[in-house]
């Protein structure tokens, strides 16, 4: 607790009791793990998880409009898998991360969410790219086309912005 | 909710709504869902997984949710609860024999925690059967008066002629807002 005085035209109960410093320490917290979960989306280990469920699964994809139940499993499995591998990693990275400040924190800034990174993000949660992802994967596999990129485009953070709904 | 979850919701830009529509196999779920996107309704078979439709409707984006009916299949419905703001009930009006088992159906949704404040439209499908009740018949029979978990209303339909359907969304989809985004 400080005795400092210098905001105190701000109304009281603007921050509750959250003092200036704390607010900063919060917000440079808070671009730190934006920063890791950046570092993540590039990293190889973190591309192996996706490959790893395209590999294991890409077959029982098939391009008909209607999805089978199983698509369903596979999806939450994957989802499951990229939320821990990126909590796991802050945890490991950042002392005393905690999942559920770093939500709230989160749910503050709601309208700053701008950036790359939550576009990627919000990706990972999305069914029907998912299954086109794995619909492309198929058609590389079975030789269809030509060009081996695919996927949501990770690894192409730079070149992503303009186009949401194309893959690869 | 985890956090992947937490971000979609936040980076929601459209308004968004998710709906669930059920109801026992051969009801016309699909046909409905086809029809509302202006698609052709003639080569529908019966839907073993499930179908996804995003739907431009009043400024609203709906994803709608389309799951096979089949006994069989009924056990894989609540994979789909998750985030539902609203939940269609499609019944075929002409199948009187089979709306003692449709009512079970609906009754065990509604006992369902992630459904709690889901509402509820039952769309009475099959209107231009000559067989069909009404929708008032059908609201005595399942005892829809007796409902007081979520905000329900019944139309009576045609997936086939396309009557009601729109007006049945356009409920749907002010219910939910209502609740959700405040309309004013
Ligand atoms: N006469 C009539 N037939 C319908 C109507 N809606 C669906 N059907 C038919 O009912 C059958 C089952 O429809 P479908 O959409 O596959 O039902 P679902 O199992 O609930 O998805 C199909 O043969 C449809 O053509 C309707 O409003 N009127
Ligand atoms: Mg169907």
């Amino acid at each position: 607790m400080s005795g400092e005085t210098i905001d105190n035209y701000t109304p009281i109960y603007d921050e509750g009791n959250m003092g200036q410093s704390s607010k900063a320490i919060e917000d440079k917290l808070f671009d730190e793990i934006i920063g890791h979960i950046e570092d993540i989306l590039l990293e190889d280990d973190f591309h192996a998880i996706q490959k790893n469920f395209l590999d294991n699964y890409w077959d029982v994809f098939e391009p008909a409009e209607e999805n089978k139940l199983i698509y369903t499993n596979i999806f939450n499995e994957y989802t499951k898998a990229v939320e821990n591998y990126i909590v796991n990693y802050l945890q490991k990275v950042i002392p005393h991360f905690n999942i559920n400040t770093f939500l709230k924190h989160l749910n503050n800034k709601q309208n700053e969410l701008e950036g790359e990174v939550f576009e990627v993000l919000s990706t990972f949660t999305d069914f029907m790219s998912f299954k086109e992802m794995f619909l492309d994967y198929r058609a590389m596999k079975e030789g269809k086309v030509q060009d081996l990129s695919y996927g949501i485009s990770i690894t192409s953070l730079k070149s992503c912005t303009n186009d949401n709904n194309s893959f690869g | 909710m985890g956090l992947l979850t937490v971000l979609k919701k936040l980076k929601q830009k459209e308004k968004e709504m998710r709906i669930l529509m059920l109801g026992l196999d051969n009801a016309g779920k699909t046909t409905v869902l086809k029809r509302i996107n202006g698609e052709p309704i003639d080569t529908i078979s019966p839907t073993l997984g499930f179908n996804i439709k995003t739907l431009e409707h009043r400024g609203y984006k709906l994803n709608v949710w389309d799951v096979g009916g089949q006994k069989s299949l009924r056990s894989y419905w609540r994979n789909y609860f998750e985030s539902t703001d609203g939940l269609i009930w499609v019944i075929d009006s002409a199948d009187r024999r089979r709306l003692e088992d449709c009512k079970i159906e609906l009754y065990k949704l509604l006992q369902e925690e992630r459904l709690e404040g889901a509402s509820l439209l039952i769309l009475a499908n099959k209107q231009d059967l000559p067989g069909a009740l009404s929708a008032s018949d059908i609201a005595e029979i399942l005892e829809l008066p007796s409902i007081k978990t979520h905000h329900w209303q019944i139309y009576k339909c045609s997936a086939v002629t396309g009557e009601n359907l729109v007006e049945g969304i356009n409920w749907i989809v002010d219910d939910i807002s209502a609740r959700i985004f405040y309309i004013d």
